[in-house]
């Protein structure tokens, strides 16, 4: 009889050969490089937790056909120690075979002993799933935020993105973002804009390296009710796994402080001069993350990145209109509690989750392992 | 003569996964997978149904089509989950 059990070492080829053909849409085998990173992020997480596993459907024959990886998240809420798990990859191999297997899987991993359940990266068909055992879309976790940098470069790099020869449009698109820059300066905030009180120094950005990181993590999210119960150990191996995303570009640190040396945030997006960058993660000080963002729209800008994306966070929304920010949705950002007064810290923006405090920082979403 | 428990699955499923289009044959062996009637997210829906439904306790393992394929197969599932309960 077909059965979940927990992913187990022996179990890491199938994955990673699903991995391949389910999730990166490829027929090229899985490298040593994703099946070591497999195993190292599902079964020794940064915030291992023996009773929080990832797990897999095996038919009946013995043979694995399905995958849900679990990434233990210890969250704090006023001082009491939470513990969360966020669902990342989950996939099925041979749905006509096994038509229940990804049920199971959600199942079986919302029926473990964690205080919440979350998932940053739920497509539909998953999105109903969890709704249908009672779980809690947050919509202003769920959308993705696009600032346009260069329009024109903008329209090249998407049609380069979907159609690859129409990468030879970009050299085109770079002399038509200079002339409509040109043509905007002392009008209305325009794209690449900078706010004025950027323009006069208030505010300056320096790279930051993992240590730096470490320190501000906490520190700027300490005024979320609900947070991760940062741990050092586990924050930096979290900030080592994020230091690369090369199908994004190369990764940026930076913190943004006042004229006296105060830092009020930090940005980390990945891109290349040309392409859209991918931001993973904003923090800011209450009341400063006008500031922090347009500090980074403004470096990315100096870097020649056409637009930046990235994921929304309630605390950053109100600072986000008037910036010239579009937003969409990709994938939905969702809670499952027995508890409904946590699904309210949700609902109300006062949970720090998404980023960091998801499943974005590992390299399964965006790095190559070639 | 349809049992209680059967009636209740049938009105179910109708409601549910045939919005309410009683035309339908939907026989008690109709394979509900084979005719696209439910998937891994209405499965989750009619578990979640039984379950509170019927005041049983559905293990992982006993979501497989040989339980849930049909009315039938749910019917007699359901109905050896309760007898499992009136003997404990």
């Amino acid at each position: 009889m077909s059965e979940i059990r927990p992913f187990a070492a022996a179990d890491i080829p199938k994955v990673a050969d699903m991995f391949q053909r389910i999730l990166r849409k490829t027929d090229r085998p899985a490298t040593p490089s994703l099946k070591a990173y497999l195993g190292e992020l599902f079964l020794d997480p940064p915030d291992f937790d023996p009773d929080i596993v990832s797990l897999v459907h095996v038919r009946a024959d013995g043979s694995v056909s399905g995958f849900l990886g679990a990434l233990p998240m210890p969250m704090e809420l006023n001082g009491m120690r939470l513990r969360a798990a966020v669902c990342g990859t989950m996939m099925v191999d041979g749905h006509a075979e096994d038509p229940f297997a990804g049920a199971r899987l959600l199942r079986a991993f919302l029926a473990g002993p964690q205080d919440l359940s979350l998932t940053e990266t739920a497509n539909d068909v998953s999105t109903a799933m969890w709704r249908k055992m009672r779980a809690t879309v947050l919509p202003d976790y769920s959308l993705e935020w696009l600032r346009v940098i260069r329009p024109a470069g903008f329209a090249a790099a998407l049609a380069a993105s979907r159609f690859g020869a129409a990468a030879m449009l970009a050299p085109l698109a770079r002399p038509l973002d200079a002339f409509l820059h040109r043509q905007g300066k002392g009008t209305e905030p325009q794209w690449s804009h900078v706010a004025p009180e950027n323009q006069n120094g208030a505010f300056s950005d320096t790279e930051a390296d993992a240590e730096r990181l470490l320190e501000l993590f906490p520190a700027l999210t300490a005024n979320f009710p609900m947070r991760p119960q940062w741990q050092a150990e586990t924050l930096r191996a979290r900030i080592a796994h994020a230091t690369r995303k090369a199908n994004y570009g190369d990764g940026i640190r930076r913190v943004v402080s006042t004229r006296d040396g105060r830092a009020i945030g930090l940005f980390i997006y990945y891109g290349n001069k040309g392409g859209i960058g991918r931001v993973v993660q904003i923090l800011a000080a209450p009341g400063q993350e006008g500031a922090v963002i347009d500090r980074m729209i403004d470096h990315a800008a100096r870097r020649g990145l056409v637009a930046l994306r990235g994921r929304v966070q309630p605390a950053l929304l109100d600072a986000m209109m008037g910036r010239r920010i579009g937003f969409l949705h990709a994938s939905s950002s969702i809670v499952h509690t027995r508890d409904p007064a946590l699904i309210d810290l949700f609902r109300s923006g006062k949970a720090f989750f998404n980023g960091f405090a998801g499943e974005s920082w590992a390299r399964l979403i965006g790095d190559r392992f070639d | 003569m349809a049992s209680s428990v059967e009636t209740a699955i049938r009105a179910f499923i109708v409601e549910n996964f045939l919005f309410g289009d009683e035309s339908y044959k939907l026989t008690g062996e109709t394979s509900l997978i084979d005719n696209d009637l439910i998937d891994s997210t209405g499965i989750l829906e009619l578990v979640t149904f039984l379950e509170e439904r019927f005041s049983i306790r559905i293990a992982d393992a006993d979501i497989v089509p040989a339980n849930l394929d049909s009315i039938a197969r749910i019917d007699a599932f359901v109905n050896a989950k309760l007898g499992e309960s009136a003997a404990a």
